[in-house]
């Protein structure tokens, strides 16, 4: 519909003929909702699934019904989860993304790169969709699905197709281990399983250790930043603009991939602390 | 940029390879003891003296009263935006023009602007602006006044660019609304009641960035020659040859090299370390590290310039007569720290000032290769040219048996400069 409205010059049969068939798809649309979750649009778009050009949309689905919409590796939306233990009930859930945004707004819409919603599964069986990085899980739902330790998040499209990379859908898993309130490691499938460069780092009373020093990164690494502080900041790299929630007396990991040349400052925004330089070349 | 790093300028440039800083340093040594040996023994540059007349209709044009006038109103206008922006605009050097026009448009973009142009601020400068719109309104001279006594010199200047170089590298939070709205406060208050009682001159001496500018512009190729008044094209050595030998050049120099310097140091690990885990407080330490620094130029200066006065027991204060070939080494400095901050920051400055929000840096303009070559660059090509101006002036001022051994000194001193700047990189 969108490309006609950019044809002004349609003589009036056409016109008609178009609004007919899309009136006709409209009421296919519609019968088709009764159906699978996949084909639930806004009124008015019809079924752009099969033709979103974001991609190549595979045979094979994600084992609930959604297609895979598979992307080259690069640039490819990503995902890690980490959950913790709520004090009061359930779990707190925070996905980690990359290459990819939350669009609520425009969910049942055409596929973007890097676009759409994350997708939570309890061993296999769907849980709930989720429109931003954290999500509370309240025990009851994990009860209602039939309980369960192994939380798979999957990131999605706007129109309900998977992301995938190499034929497997873009997803990372964590445990929901009961006994323990410590986040559960997030381990990753879609993308590369260990990164390059793991810098541990710990603050405590204002003193970081080690000291703050340089380390070279080859251009195009992954590098993973392990940081423990013994109070509430906020961790920032800078210039890749990456941060993430320091919590007290936690081990709080950032993953990112150094696709920029240049020294970068990684830094805590409460205290101010620098606690390590990046020269990536 | 440590100090802007929650503001302005996300990354730094790489530290540079070894490699590019020996090839520098030994092209440095190289071109210095050559110039010893080669250069013309009679002084050849005539200062203000010097230059080719531009046409008379760029002349007139470049001197005419609405050029004057619009070029006041552009000064003003982006001083009230600037201050709107910081009363009314976000906190946040992310979202807000404001500190990116402050510490890159304008300091920064005072290099380039006064290399090409001369001494441009000083046509902007939205408070002479104010001070001229309220002596018309008080039918005051604007020119009027006490006269500025003689050994203030440039002192108030170098000052100034002092504090404004704490306030940059130093400050707890440089890029706040608050710290900037403190200083131009503070900026402006000094200026006003300077100007209102020495008039319009102080500011030449007085106003950091007109001192700044001023000094940098003796290198650019457009110069206006007293003798006539007539906008000339010269040699920058000419120009650089005229710089007035005024009380306070030495310091204003020294602080340009000194901060400059500071800025890279301030980089390094170990020294964020030392600020970090000082008993002293970070402000209190990094202010040390800052009047350090320029200590430690301005005392190799004076060291050198001792061994001058042993040399050649004739000349009474060599301390300001060379103090003009220091100017090309801190534009090296300068540049080899602040380029790729002005190409990346200023068009995000500028995209910020349209209305983008939190716009993305450009991409740099040159590879880390190419960053390198041209930090080496500037640094060795300032020390060309500091050296083939001090040569000139020591011809002139040495009798002809001693002018070789009396540069000498300064020869060490400037390679002194040029290694400590390279080594700066690579740290």
């Amino acid at each position: 519909m969108k490309r006609l409205r950019r044809r002004p010059g349609a003589s009036r049969p056409v016109v008609t003929a178009v609004t007919l068939l899309t009136a006709g798809a409209l009421v296919f649309g519609a019968s088709a909702c009764g159906g699978r979750a996949t084909t639930h649009h806004k009124p008015g778009t019809s079924h752009e699934q099969a033709h979103g050009n974001t991609g190549r949309l595979l045979a094979a689905d994600d084992g609930s019904g959604n297609r895979l919409r598979e992307v080259e590796a690069e640039g490819a939306p990503a995902v890690t989860v980490a959950v913790r233990r709520d004090s009061e009930d359930g779990w707190n859930v925070h996905l980690s993304v990359r290459n990819f945004r939350f669009t609520p707004d425009s969910v049942g819409g055409g596929a973007l790169l890097g676009r759409g919603h994350a997708r939570l599964f309890l061993d296999g069986r769907p849980l709930a969709r989720v429109y931003g990085s954290w999500y509370h899980l309240p025990d009851a739902l994990v009860r209602g699905a039939g309980g369960g330790t192994g939380l798979t998040a999957g990131l999605y499209a706007d129109d309900h197709t998977a992301w995938a990379v190499n034929g497997a859908p873009v997803r990372a898993a964590a445990s929901l281990a009961a006994s323990s309130g410590k986040p559960a490691p997030g381990t990753t499938r879609s993308e590369e399983p260990r990164p390059d460069t793991v810098l541990e780092i710990t603050l405590s009373r204002g003193k970081v250790s080690p000291a703050p020093g340089r380390t070279e990164i080859k251009k195009g690494g992954t590098v993973q930043l392990r940081v423990r502080s013994d109070r509430d900041d906020e961790l920032h790299v800078h210039g890749y603009d990456k941060k993430a929630q320091l919590l007290a007396g936690r081990t709080v990991t950032l993953t990112f991939t150094a696709d920029r040349n240049g020294l970068f400052e990684v830094e805590t925004h409460g205290a101010g602390l620098l606690l390590t330089q990046l020269v990536v070349r | 940029m440590t100090a802007l790093a929650h503001g302005i300028g996300a990354q730094h440039d790489l530290p540079l390879s070894p490699f590019y800083a020996f090839a520098g340093a030994f092209t440095a040594l190289f071109v210095s003891f050559l110039a010893l040996g080669l250069l013309w023994s009679a002084s050849r540059f005539r200062g203000d003296r010097a230059g080719r007349p531009v046409p008379a209709a760029v002349q007139r044009l470049a001197d005419a009263r609405p050029t004057r006038t619009a070029l006041r109103a552009l000064g003003l206008a982006a001083g009230l935006s600037v201050v709107l922006h910081l009363l009314l605009g976000p906190d946040d050097p992310e979202r807000n023009p404001a500190p990116g026009a402050v510490y890159v448009l304008l300091w920064v973009g005072l290099v380039p602007a006064s290399l090409l142009l001369g001494p441009v601020w000083r046509l902007v400068n939205p408070l002479r602006t104010v001070h001229l719109a309220a002596c018309r309104l008080l039918h005051r001279d604007p020119e009027g006044g006490r006269p500025l006594p003689a050994r203030l010199g440039l002192w108030p200047g170098a000052a100034g660019i002092l504090a404004f170089t704490w306030l940059e590298l130093v400050a707890p939070d440089p890029a706040s609304a608050t710290a900037l709205l403190l200083f131009l406060a503070l900026h402006t208050a000094v200026q006003l009641a300077g100007a209102a009682r020495h008039g319009a001159g102080w500011f030449d001496h007085a106003d950091a960035f007109e001192v700044y500018s001023g000094l940098l512009a003796r290198l650019s190729p457009l110069g206006r020659r007293p003798a006539d008044g007539r906008l000339v094209l010269r040699s920058p050595f000419n120009g650089l040859d005229a710089t007035p030998q005024l009380p306070g050049l030495v310091a204003t120099v020294c602080v340009m090299l000194g901060s400059t310097a500071y800025d890279g140091f301030s980089d390094s690990p170990s020294w964020i370390t030392t600020v970090q885990t000082s008993p002293l407080g970070r402000t209190a330490t990094a202010t040390l590290g800052l009047l350090a620094a320029v200590a430690l130029v301005t005392t190799l200066y004076a060291l050198c310039s001792g061994a001058v006065r042993l040399i050649s027991g004739r000349i009474r204060h060599p301390l300001p007569s060379f103090a003009h070939s220091l100017v090309p080494i801190a534009l090296g400095y300068l540049v080899a720290h602040y380029f790729t901050l002005f190409v990346t920051e200023g068009p995000r400055t500028v995209m910020m000032a349209f209305g983008a929000d939190d716009p993305a840096p450009p991409d740099p303009l040159l590879g880390p290769g190419g960053v390198a070559t041209l930090q080496v660059l500037a640094i060795v090509l300032g020390h060309v040219l500091g050296v083939v101006a001090a040569h000139d002036r020591s011809v002139r001022l040495f009798p002809p048996g001693r002018a070789v051994a009396g540069q000498l000194p300064l020869l060490i001193l400037m390679i002194t400069y040029t290694v400590g700047g390279l080594s700066l990189l690579i740290v």
